[in-house]
């Protein structure tokens, strides 16, 4: 199966089967759910701590934006993952809702980015750490120009470097170590990612 | 899943109800652009009043239920607030006159008028939100972006689907917490709480995994990756009440931003 799966054209392997797409789904259900469990239960009491300190949290809703790519490795699951998670949380009432939908596109996109320069051919721990990084540039615009427009430059430089070395802690490091430990129970060998 | 908050659903039929989703998509983010676009508390009052004028009139849902749903907001609104005109950068301008004395913090007051509108602003967001979701279900949802806007049918209705599997993640968390106390592994203290509920989780995000598999394999062999051209079951029209719907949000949006006090 898996000799089989390597073999195939390059072309092959950047199409999405249904198992790509339901699986990517699925995990970006789960995602918004925590998504709106942590927006409503760890971040509105992390408040207390100012906003540069919290910054230090929101890692966690860039978790799609490397994890669903490096399981199913197909063009366009950083975004894909990112919007569904954003959409969940919406749906469950999530107070960010409809600006997450706009956060979602940017983390997903800045996490994209880093795959398509690989061409979605490397998946090793530098790329994932990148591609958090990425995905935390793409959050520290939005979060700066939407949450935090009026601080002075320390405060708003404190505030993005925060959230970049949250995504590459929480997301580039945290994400490819879920995806490590989901490999070795065997449950992806039905993709690329499962060797 | 009882930790996660009941779907707040229309109990009538309302105007919105019969709007459709990529219409209300568009009107919602209308508002949230033009709570974005300026500094000035003014805008975001208007926009919130609007917003809670319609979720009572033409939403279709149950206003005894609003407020317990947006209860978490308050606290986040507050400390966005309270940094936002503590940190400001308009407090280090020696030019503006100081309105309180904290400690060594010197507030202005262009500092408190922009802290108090980036946390309504906030508040507009969570509004609007409920205006654009509240009124329809994750089904029409996907029926109408596939239909109206043209996104690719199998990642609409494969989302659709994982959607309709995710309730069973809660019971799949219960049977695995039972399982393991069954086992002996009951967590003390924080930190084997903690670690306990990684391992819990990883557990349930492996049979998440196995049940799409499953699931998706059945879809394929009732032909949902066959190629074939799709016809559609719920047609959904753009009709007159969608216009009127991204009108009216364009025009109180106008008002909103560009009438004087």
């Amino acid at each position: 199966m898996k000799a089989l799966e390597t073999t195939k054209p390059a072309a092959e392997l950047l199409r999405w089967r249904t198992v790509d797409i339901v699986v990517v789904a699925l995990l970006a259900v789960a995602f918004g759910v925590v998504f709106w469990a942590w927006g409503t239960y760890v971040w509105a009491w992390g408040s207390f701590l100012g906003p540069q300190t919290e910054s230090l949290l929101t890692g966690v809703w860039l978790l799609p934006a490397v994890v669903c790519p490096m399981i199913v490795r197909r063009p366009g699951a950083a975004l894909f993952g990112e919007l569904v998670a954003a959409i969940i949380s919406a749906l469950l009432g999530s107070y960010w809702g409809l600006d997450t939908l706009l956060s979602g596109l940017l983390q997903g996109a800045g996490a994209e980015v880093v795959f398509l320069i690989t061409m979605y051919r490397a998946w090793n721990p530098v790329v994932a750490v990148l591609a958090a990084a990425g995905a935390g540039i793409g959050e520290a615009i939005h979060d700066l120009i939407v949450n935090y427009p009026g601080l002075d430059d320390a405060g708003r430089a404190a505030i993005g470097a925060a959230e970049i070395v949250s995504a590459i802690v929480i997301v580039g490091i945290g994400g490819w170590l879920l995806v490590r430990a989901l490999r070795r129970t065997g449950a992806l060998q039905t993709f690329p990612s499962g060797g | 899943m009882s930790v996660l908050p009941a779907a707040l659903q229309p109990t009538r039929d309302a105007f919105l109800t019969r709007t459709t989703p990529a219409a209300r998509l568009v009107a919602g983010v209308v508002w949230l652009v033009a709570s974005v676009v300026t500094l000035d508390p003014i805008v975001p009052v208007r926009l919130a009043v609007a917003a809670i004028v319609v979720l009572w009139l033409w939403s279709g849902l149950p206003m005894r239920r609003i407020p317990g749903r947006l209860a978490p907001l308050g606290f986040a609104v507050l400390s966005l607030t309270v940094f936002s005109i503590l940190l400001s950068s308009a407090n280090g301008d020696r030019t503006l006159s100081t309105v309180a004395q904290i400690g060594p913090a010197r507030i202005t007051g262009p500092a408190i008028s922009a802290g108090i509108a980036v946390g309504l602003r906030v508040v507009v967001i969570a509004l609007t939100t409920l205006l654009v979701f509240g009124p329809s279900d994750p089904t029409r949802m996907a029926d109408s972006l596939v239909q109206q806007w043209h996104v690719p049918d199998r990642f609409a209705y494969g989302t659709l689907a994982a959607v309709r599997v995710a309730p069973f993640m809660a019971g799949d968390w219960a049977t695995i917490g039972a399982a393991r106390r069954l086992r002996g592994l009951a967590p003390r203290g924080p930190v084997a709480r903690v670690r306990e509920a990684g391992g819990r989780l990883l557990v349930m995000l492996v049979s998440s995994i196995r049940r799409a598999e499953r699931l998706a394999l059945a879809m394929d062999a009732r032909g949902f990756d066959s190629g074939l051209r799709r016809t559609h079951f719920r047609e959904v029209r753009t009709g007159w009440r969608d216009w009127l719907t991204i009108a009216a949000a364009i025009a109180v949006a106008a008002v909103a931003l560009f009438v004087p006090r």
